[in-house]
């Protein structure tokens, strides 16, 4: 019998998985004759770039602008945000759509901050309710306040697809896009410094700290809505995942549904929860990892299965406390509510975060179903008040709203009008990863 | 500052159960547990006059009541109304929601006392503000207190802060900004629970009331049976304009006539119900069960609603109206397809 050598990794080796982020700041953007950001001042040669995006023979067309900070610009059909990042190669930013679905979050990834790439198109209504719904983004003013992206300069890819290109291909070309164009920008940072340098990496585990793990569902829905790990949509059974994975590319969203609660690409590259579990990892509490489930499950029975096995998985990670997020709506809140049950019983305490269906007013009760478990909930907003939106001088994405059926009485007004409109149209208002500062309050 | 204090039959001093079926009527300045609220009050403000009402007649005969009530609360000229406490009777606190409700159709600011889980609550908490109290009498001086805080504050049109700070039991729930975000304040939430400390939900959960469910049918072969559905199942152009969410009505079709509707459903992808109504509206295979004698007839009309982020409280209207019809017909059992 013969033993081999080396072939037993090393402890270290199994728990030493670091990601070195490097983020290069965006001052201005604006387009040149060669990628380059000097100086934080981003050129970006426009044609290579549409040449680039329309490799994708769905594509008929893209008509990339800049959309900047304090412009009054309103921003229509918006499908997804991707910030800007890059892996040296042979590794790629995006495993599993723009390369082979590898492990993310070791080695090196920079990444420009202060920047976004955008995708807005009008998709025509095929399959009538299943298309993208309507999104309003706006550069300034009282609308500005919902999201992150009227502090920044936006890469605003407005694409049209062939005739004969169904929604779900459509959308699938808009994602390729966003993706291929933040990878390509992200490029530009290879001449530069870079303006901060982070190693994220989990503190060694110290037995004294209670064991956390933060459960991400991720809506998906139908042919066309949908959110990706590594390439292929989200299943029904928790995927464990180490926090830098989520932070470095492994999840792209597809979920072009109700606007307020939509979790764009953006947001898991910069997922609040992992970012305020890192700040406590090590102190107060230790960071196990992220358990990326599903929400918007259509069976009772694969709900159950799912429940249970989240709840198995976070007790075999020795988990003393769980975050709970969801995405969407509806059936979400099943979903997210019956793991926040699953864990509860467990032994494993939980907080959770949704938004609210309140009506108009406020005066419902906000939430579609709940557990006498849930007794640590965050809210993100109520959806359903409704916001003053002032005209905008320039209007990027489309012409015309895309009404279906959002029984928004707003959406027959013209996109540059002033606007009194359900918050529920307005792009990540009420988000429930919690990237933002709005909530309900009971008066 | 002229208050107005609501009190029932009992508390005015006017009898006990017996004399529950009162009318309203009003006496002048404070009575009853009025003296100790009026010790309790500051500067001008005094109790000048208290109205009264039989706790049976104000919940029973709502509308001569609600008439009653107001011509005094006009004639007392009255600045604030408190009404209660109430505490755990149920037909006071009914009462006390009736008069404040009135008093803000005149424009007159009101506050009602009592316990949280008082059955009023549940029906008057969006409109109307109420301070809780104790169960029973035993808070009664606590009770004052804070109605006595409330009256100044609304005398005096001072706006109220959020429900927790000021002490009143929540009525709506409005957007603001906090300092932290979502995340920032879930995972922090977590923490306190994990450390022991104290915590507080950013939404408390409703108190959801048990329905038993009634018993069931010893023999199907002799009921009547109704399909009512909240799948939003209509006639081809939507006749009766029924809402694809937060629906404000219910209507009747004729159910043999399903297979030709349409669905306006707005909360998930209706194609295949539109395709083929009877997937949500199983007709056919009741039919069947009938023709075979398993049941004993279908009642011929369907009822409709969309369930889709249907309000709480229409939903419980919807209900109790369906039923009335429903036991009209003689109905005794219902398949009730919800989506």
């Amino acid at each position: 019998m013969s033993v081999e050598a080396g072939l037993v990794p090393q402890p270290s080796e199994l728990a030493r998985v670091e990601l070195e982020l490097r983020s290069f700041h965006v001052h201005t953007a604006d387009w040149g004759d060669h990628l380059a950001l000097i100086d934080g001042h981003l050129r970006v040669p426009r044609a290579a770039l549409v040449t680039l995006v329309l490799q994708d023979p769905r594509l008929v067309s893209v008509d990339p602008v800049w959309v900047r900070a304090g412009e009054h610009t309103r921003v229509i059909h918006v499908l997804d945000a991707v910030e800007p990042c890059v892996k040296p190669e042979p590794t790629t930013a995006f495993p599993g759509f723009l390369g082979p679905p590898d492990v993310a979050g070791t080695g090196r990834t920079d990444r420009l901050t202060g920047i976004a790439v955008l995708t807005a198109a009008d998709i025509p209504d095929q399959a009538d309710s299943q298309g993208p719904k309507e999104a309003i983004l706006d550069m300034w003013g009282p609308g500005g306040t919902y999201h992150p992206f009227s502090g920044l300069t936006n890469l605003v890819l407005q694409f049209a697809c062939h005739e004969r290109v169904s929604i779900a291909e459509a959308v699938a070309a808009g994602r390729l896009a966003a993706i291929r164009v933040a990878s390509y920008l992200a490029g530009a940072a290879h001449t530069a410094n870079p303006d901060h340098v982070e190693r994220l990496a989990l503190a060694p585990r110290a037995p004294d700290l209670p064991g956390v793990v933060y459960v991400c569902l991720a809506m998906r829905e139908g042919e066309v809505h949908g959110t990706y790990l590594y390439g292929k949509l989200v299943e029904s059974l928790p995927a464990l995942l180490h926090p830098n994975e989520v932070l470095d590319g492994a999840v792209v969203s597809g979920d072009y549904w109700i606007a307020c609660h939509r979790v764009p690409t953006y947001y898991y590259q910069n997922d609040p929860v992992i970012r305020a579990l890192y700040a406590r990892d090590g102190r107060e509490i230790a960071f196990l990892g992220v358990l990326v489930c599903r929400c918007l499950i259509p069976a009772q029975a694969e709900k159950h299965r799912q429940a249970a096995q989240t709840a198995k998985v976070a007790r075999m990670l020795g988990a003393a406390g769980a975050v709970v997020t969801m995405s969407n709506g509806g059936h979400a809140y099943a979903d997210q509510m019956l793991i926040c049950q699953h864990l509860e019983r467990a032994g494993i305490r939980t907080a959770i975060s949704v938004d609210e269906y309140a009506d108009r007013d406020g005066s419902d009760f906000p939430l579609v179903t709940v557990v006498p478990e849930a007794v640590a909930i965050v809210s993100n907003g109520n959806q359903e008040q409704v916001v003053d939106l002032p005209a905008a001088e320039r209007v990027i994405g489309g012409r015309d709203f895309r009404a279906g059926n959002t029984y928004e009485a707003a959406f027959s007004r013209r996109p540059d009008e002033p606007l009194s409109v359900a918050l529920r149209q307005v792009y990540c208002a009420t988000s429930q990863s919690g990237f933002g500062r709005l909530r309900c309050v009971a008066y | 500052m002229r208050i107005v204090h609501y009190l029932n039959q009992f508390f005015a001093g006017r009898g006990g159960e017996s004399e529950a079926i009162l009318p309203p009527g009003m006496l002048p300045g404070p009575v009853g547990p009025g003296r100790l609220l009026k010790s309790h009050l500051d500067g001008d403000a005094e109790i000048v006059a208290t109205l009264y009402c039989g706790d049976n007649y104000a919940t029973e005969r709502e509308a001569e009541a609600g008439k009653k009530l107001a011509e005094f609360l006009a004639e007392a000229k009255a600045d604030v109304l408190v009404a209660g406490p109430a505490f755990s009777s149920g037909r006071y606190g009914l009462a006390c929601g009736l008069a404040c409700r009135l008093a803000a159709t005149l424009g007159i600011p009101a506050v009602a006392a009592m316990h949280p889980e008082n059955p009023a609550v549940e029906i008057y908490h969006r409109e109307v503000l109420i301070v809780p109290t104790a169960a029973d009498a035993v808070g009664m001086d606590e009770a004052l207190r804070a109605l006595a805080r409330f009256a100044a504050r609304l005398g005096n049109g001072i706006e109220l802060g959020p429900a927790d700070k000021e002490g009143y039991l929540p009525r709506t729930r409005r957007n603001v900004f906090d300092g932290d975000t979502g995340a920032e304040r879930m995972v922090a939430m977590l923490c306190d629970r994990l450390g022991g400390r104290a915590f507080q939900t950013e939404l408390p959960l409703p108190a959801i009331d048990p329905v038993p469910p009634a018993p069931p049918i010893p023999d199907l072969r002799t009921i009547k049976l109704a399909v009512v559905t909240t799948g939003g199942v209509v006639p081809p152009g939507n006749p009766d304009h029924l809402e694809s969410w937060r629906a404000s009505r219910w209507a009747k079709y004729p159910l043999d006539s399903v297979e030709s509707f349409t669905c306006v459903h707005g909360g998930f992808d209706n194609r295949f119900i539109r395709d083929d109504p009877r997937r949500v509206v199983p007709v056919d295979a009741l039919r069947e069960l009938e023709a075979e004698g398993r049941i004993g007839s279908l009642h011929p009309e369907l009822f409709v609603t969309v369930g889709n982020v249907e309000p709480v409280e229409r939903a419980r209207r919807f209900g109790r109206e369906i039923a009335a019809e429903l036991r009209a017909a003689e109905v005794q059992a219902v398949v009730l397809t919800a989506t």
